[in-house]
Order: structure tokens, then sequence, then C-alpha cells
């Protein structure tokens, strides 16, 4: 389905008449909802489709997307499958040892506990509990490093793994990000909640991209900035994010 | 040289996993393809062809999906059945739940084989036995059994490392808690750190073929031993494809 | 999909089945749906392969020359100690590190080179991007490497089935040996090596649930993705862990294809033991 999509697009760029537009392939993963996920008809959607798509119409390129597995998608990057990540990926200084990114276009969320509804859980001194992360996360990261020496940490492939594994009792309680568990505690009509602290990880969520791709970098950034001043990323993040408020970026 | 000598000494652990998962199922599954055998070959029709069944079924699927199905099924059952019960460290660890659904797979195979020794036993000895008034129980002892077991044996032995190389799909879809790894997941985490796929899945390679290696002669003593009676018995013949059918 | 029903029919069945229908006709479940050309595809292309890598392994098995005869038996017996999922895994893996090896020679610079000390490919512009039809390819000639093995078997021994007095006779007639081989060997071989042939093909259809494991999005993954829980609204239906359900609907489907497998087989066996004058040796 997706090779169709970028099939089309592909002859839809070869043909244009926009002597300007330049093809941009982006990759998502598909399974970090609302971020990103694959919608009913099988196509990628959510808020970094919808921004990935206006930030290429400012910046007059042609944009396909693809899907790709979490662990893979920066190695894919650096090996050229695509050109740039939007991913709901956190802007790290590991991560910007190999890939360049973008200011961010998504504050830094902290990250929620979720357990199943009636879990008591004490966080000060967490002992024996199965912990679920997705795997090559910065969540992972801090799970393991501060809940690691005395508990079992699981990673996943995806955060729906986990999330499934939690829901059906395989594991005590997982970390995610707080947008991403606030979705599912709404979806979960009771079954599961956020408890315990707020974990405040990572410096906001930006465009992924190769280290020598300075101008396609300074295209997306000028779009960026465009959208935080004039306000429409702060509508669009307020549109898929129903628990922030504005304003965010804007200024005004 | 030295490489491939340090991942054999890397590889060692995990190819314990992949043994004791074989080995594990191997008692169950030839006990219960024994009680599949004899069903199908029952004289009950609604028994005849719940057991047909049964092996038609695990023969007819892939491995592989019957793993994803039976843990995704024993993990929707977990909050109503397992955690209540106190055995969901049980039931759900890999370590367990490997070898039942390898049993599982295993005993339909298996008692497809041995229901085909069974239609060949010599009938004309089952008569006398009986014409000697022997119970069910002692015809089976004395007679079934004995021929059934060395008909059996050298397509049980195909089966057996078929099973052995079936674990190697274990680890692909239940998860990995904690240290555990087999010779795939090893294999494949070496692979990651240095790219080198000529030397590690050949070790990995290496290792499935020594061990098959050594279940064939292990399992060809049995088979000596159970044609110690026969003059000049052949040499135990191996058939080139798990019977699919 | 709905609103092309009649209004009398959407009343008729209710707004449950009316709900399911769409749920299990909506875009997700189609291309989940569609996945199964992939291993239709597999199987189809994987049998082939199978079939000329078991003639060539078969004739390598026979032939007069005798490291021809180690190779095709190291070959065969090979296959017995290596699990299938093992070198499915291996062979598309390898042939991409020759190739990008290969290329690296040709288009790498000492600056590439170095920028990608200690990765893979050796430079950037080595890189061979694989996309599905590719590893499908790749699959493909991977199960016709494995099950080619056991199909070899299966050949040679049909080939040592036929009748010896029927080439004699052809040989008598004065028929040259290529056609001894093709017209009467290899055309009477089919009826002993049908029954084996047909237990690799089952093998390799069981085999092409594998695919999901070299990155193509076939019926497992698709199963896998559908099934798992949803609380997300806005990424569609919110549902528990359906994973078990999508499973069973796989092997069903498998264990139909064994089915209509087997009767094919049986209708072939009857064709090609026409006019033969011993019975079906199955």
């Amino acid at each position: 389905m997706n090779k169709l999509v970028i099939a089309a697009a592909a002859a839809i760029a070869l043909f244009s008449t926009a002597a300007s537009a330049q093809a941009v392939r982006l990759a998502t993963e598909g399974a970090y909802a609302p971020y990103n996920f694959i919608d009913d008809s099988g196509k990628p959607a959510g808020f970094e489709i919808d921004l990935g798509n206006e930030l290429c119409k400012r910046a007059a390129l042609e944009c396909t997307w693809q899907t790709n597995a979490w662990d893979s998608i920066i190695p894919n990057l650096i090996a050229g499958n695509y050109d740039a990540i939007m991913a709901g990926m956190s802007i790290t200084d590991e991560r910007k040892q190999s890939i360049d990114f973008t200011q961010n276009y998504l504050p830094a969320d902290p990250s929620y506990y979720m357990v199943r509804t009636g879990t008591a859980l004490d966080f000060a001194a967490l002992s024996g509990k199965s912990i679920g992360v997705q795997g090559g996360t910065i969540q992972a990261g801090f799970v393991a490093e501060t809940f690691g020496a005395t508990n079992t940490v699981k990673a996943y492939d995806t955060a729906d793994q986990a999330l499934a594994d939690l829901s059906a009792g395989n594991l005590d309680v997982i970390l995610a990000d707080a947008s991403y568990i606030s979705e599912v505690v709404t979806g979960s009509a009771g079954a599961l909640e956020r408890t315990g602290p707020e974990v405040k990880l990572g410096n906001g969520i930006g465009v992924g991209l190769r280290k020598a791709d300075d101008e396609l970098e300074g295209k997306l950034n000028a779009a960026i900035d465009a959208m935080k001043t004039d306000g429409s990323l702060d509508d669009l993040i307020v549109k898929w994010f129903p628990d922030k408020t504005k304003p965010i970026f804007a200024t005004n | 040289m030295d490489a491939i000598l340090n991942d054999i000494a890397l590889l060692a652990r995990p190819a314990l996993f992949n043994i004791y998962f074989a080995f594990a199922s191997i008692p169950l599954g030839f006990v219960l393809a024994i009680f599949f055998a004899l069903g199908k070959a029952s004289r009950n029709k609604l028994i005849a062809n719940l057991c047909s069944g049964y092996i038609y079924a695990f023969r007819g699927s892939p491995f592989f999906i019957q793993l994803f199905m039976f843990y995704s099924l024993a993990l929707a059952f977990n909050l109503s059945l397992w955690k209540p019960l106190g055995i969901d460290w049980i039931v759900l660890n890999p370590l367990v739940l490997g070898p039942a659904i390898l049993a599982l797979n295993t005993t339909a195979y298996s008692a497809e084989i041995f229901y085909g020794a069974l239609l060949t036993v010599p009938k004309g000895e089952i008569e006398a036995a009986r014409a000697y008034g022997m119970t069910g129980a002692q015809q089976f002892r004395s007679v079934i059994w004995p021929h059934m077991i060395r008909l059996a044996w050298p397509a049980y032995t195909n089966e057996v490392v078929f099973l052995f190389h079936a674990t190697a799909l274990v680890y692909f879809t239940l998860p990995v808690i904690g240290d555990q790894q087999d010779l795939m997941n090893k294999a494949g985490e070496l692979y990651q750190r240095d790219y080198n796929a000529f030397l590690h899945f050949p070790v990995a390679a290496a290792y499935f073929l020594a061990v098959s290696l050594c279940i064939f002669f292990v399992f060809g003593l049995v088979y000596r031993r159970l044609t110690r009676h026969m003059p000049g018995a052949a040499p135990m013949r191996f058939r080139m494809t798990r019977p699919a059918r | 999909m709905l609103d092309n029903l009649p209004e009398w029919l959407r009343t008729t069945l209710g707004d449950d089945f009316a709900f399911w229908l769409g749920y299990l006709t909506n875009g997700k479940h189609l291309t989940w749906y569609a996945s199964v050309q992939y291993t239709l595809a597999a199987a189809a292309f994987g049998m082939l392969a199978a079939l000329v890598m078991g003639l060539l392994g078969a004739a390598a098995r026979n032939s007069r020359l005798g490291p021809l005869r180690l190779l095709g038996g190291l070959y065969i017996n090979s296959v017995r100690g290596i699990p299938d999922v093992l070198f499915f895994l291996f062979f598309p893996l390898a042939f991409e590190q020759t190739v990008e090896l290969v290329r690296a020679q040709a288009v790498c610079t000492p600056e590439t080179l170095a920028a990608n000390v200690g990765q893979w490919p050796p430079c950037d512009a080595a890189n061979w991007l694989l996309g599905t039809t590719e590893y499908l390819a790749l699959a493909c000639v991977s199960l016709g490497i494995v099950y080619g093995a056991f199909a070899a078997n299966v050949i040679a021994g049909a080939m040592n089935a036929v009748p010896k007095g029927q080439l004699e006779a052809a040989r008598a007639f004065g028929f040259t040996n290529s056609e001894v081989l093709w017209r009467f060997h290899i055309r009477q071989m089919w009826i002993y090596a049908l029954p084996g042939l047909s237990n690799v093909w089952l093998l390799l259809i069981k085999a092409t649930s594998l695919l999901s494991l070299l990155q193509i999005s076939d019926i497992v993954l698709l199963a896998n993705r559908l099934g798992a829980p949803n609380f997300s609204r806005s990424a569609g239906l919110v549902h528990p862990d359906w994973r078990w359900a999508y499973y069973l609907v796989l092997l069903v489907f498998y264990i139909l294809i064994t089915f209509v497998s087997e009767k094919v087989f049986a209708a072939l066996t009857r064709w090609a033991s026409r006019g033969m004058s011993v019975a079906s040796p199955a």
C-alpha cells in the first residue's frame, strides 16, 4: 500500500511542472498514536504526518511518506533509504552523534508511568517489578539505569507491544511519553491509569536528518520557524494533543 | 580462525537453550503421540475423527503461526485465569510455553508416524495374541508396542531432528526475558555488532548440524538395540523429508 | 463500502453486522487480505526454484563425475542439519553483503570509506536499497535452495525408480542420450516423484509464513499489527488484544491451502498415472 503511494507520488513528482519542487522522502514509525500511526485506510496519519506535509508545502518540497521499524530507523536514514525522520524522536546528545536534528517542533514532553487501574507502586523503592519500555528510546535508557538493578526491564519493538503486555497483565508498569500515555488512558475507559511522578527526559522532538544534509535542514528549520511565529504549529499541536493548552511556541 | 573459535565459545550457552527446548518437549510429545495414534486407529468414530482432526490441523499449519497464536491465547487468559491462580509466571514464561507449544506440534507429526507404523504391525500376531486370551493392554505391551516402536523409529528420529530445527523459531515469537538467548538471537546480535554475516550464521549452523548428527547417532544406537533380534537387519534408512501429509 | 449497499439490505442485516462488515473491509484489512499475494508468489516461485534446484541436484548426485557427485551429496545432506529459518535469514543478508562489497570496490573513495569505519556498508554509495520486490525475490531463491535439496532427494529416488527396461528399449530404438533423458526418463519420473514433491510443496507453503522476518509486510506481520490492542481513538477502533483471533484466521487459511493442495496433488497423480502399467506407487 505504501509502495503504491510512494510510486504514485514519485510519478507525480517526475511529471510535475513545478521546477523548484525537490523530492524528499520522510520516514515515520507508524505505531505511536497520536504522533504517527496507520489509519483505517492503511495510510500513515497523525500529528507528524500533518506537520510534515505542511512543512513540505511551505518549503516547496515534494514529500512522500514511508514507514520503518523503530530499531532500524536511524541506520536506514544514514544508509540513504529516506531523507528525514519524523517519528516522535527526541533530540538527545547520543543521537546527535550520528544524525542532525532541526529545532524542536514539540517541546520536551515529560514521561509518565502507566499501570493497570488499582496497582499501587512505590517509585522511591521499586523492586521486583517488571517494567516495559520501547527499545532504543530515552525511556528505555532511563529505566535501565534507575530500576534495572532490582527489577526486570523488558524492551519491546513498539510501544503498542508493551501496552499489550501491560493490559494482559504481563507487565507491572510502562514508561512512555506523556502524550502517548494520556491518549491511551482516555481510550482505555478506566482499565489503565497514569501513576507516579513525572520524569523529564529529552529536549523536545525534532526532525532527524543526515549530518551532511545542511540544505534540507535549513529549509525545514525555516518552515518550522514560520509555523511557530504565525501560530499554526500551536493550532496543530492542540488539535492532536487535546491536553495541551496554547500558547506553546507562539509568543503572542 | 580465532574469530571462529571465539564465536563457537560465544554460541555455546545459547545452544543450550535450543537443546533444552527440544528435549523438554520430547517426552510429552512422545507419550501424547502414542495416545493420538491409538486414538486415530480406534474403532470409535468420534475419537478417531477428533484425533485425526488434531493431527491434520497441527501438521497443516506453520509452526511459526502456532507459536504466535498460543502465546497470544495464553496472554488473553492472563488476567482472568493465570494471575488469580498465581501461575502466570510459569505459564507465560518462554521456558515453559515454548516446550509446551513444541510438544503440541511434535505430538501431531509423531502421532502420524506412529499411526503409520501401527497399521503395518503384522495382523497375524495380534490375532494370535487375542487367541491366547490376552487383554487389550497385554496385547499392546507384548505385540503391538514392540513392532510399532521398531517400525516407527527411523521416521521418529527424523522428526526429532526437525523438532530441534524448529526450536530456532521459538525466540522469534515468544518474548526474550532477561539474558535468555538462543542460537538465532545470539547470531543476530553478533551480526548487528560487526555486520559479518559470513562468520556468525555458519557457526550457528554448525552447532545445529553438530547436535543433529548427535541425535542421529544416539537414536541410531537405540535402533540397533530395537533390531537386535533380527537377522542381518538393514541399517537405519533415513528419510529426507519430514512427512508433511 | 457500506454506503454502496441499498438501504433495505442495511436494515435487514442490522447495525452490528454492518459495523463488523465495515470494519473488516476498511483499508487496513483490505491491505491485509491483499498481502496474501506475497505468500502465494513466494510459494509459487519458490516451488519453481526448488524444482530447478532439485533437477540440478539430482543430476549432480547421479552424474558420472566424482566431484559433481560429492557436491550434490553435500548439497542434499547439509539441509538435513540446518534449520530452514537460519538459511532463510542468512541467504538474503549474505547476498546483499556480497553485492555491496563488490560495489564498494568500484564506487568507494578513501574519504567515504573513512567516514564509515566500523559500519556497513563500507561507504554510503555502495548501499543497495532493498524493497519488498527484492526481498521477495531473495526469499524465493532462499526457499528454492533449501527445498531444492529436499526435491533433489525425491527426484533422484524417482529417477532410479523408472523401470530400466524403458530406457534400454528407448536406446535400442536409436534415440540419442539426451532424447532418452528428456522423452523417457524424466517424463516417466514424475509419477514416482509426485508424492515426495507434494510433501516438499506442503513444507514450502508453511515456510512462507516466515516472510515477515525479511521485512516484507506479509499476512503474519499485518495480522500482528491489526490485532494489537488499540487505545487511541484517533487511530481507529479502540479494541483489546485480538491477536489470537487474527492468528486463528491465518491458521485456518494455511489448513485450507493444505487441504486444497492435497486435492490438487491427488488429481495430478491421477493424471500422471494415465496409461501407466503400474498403479500409483504412492
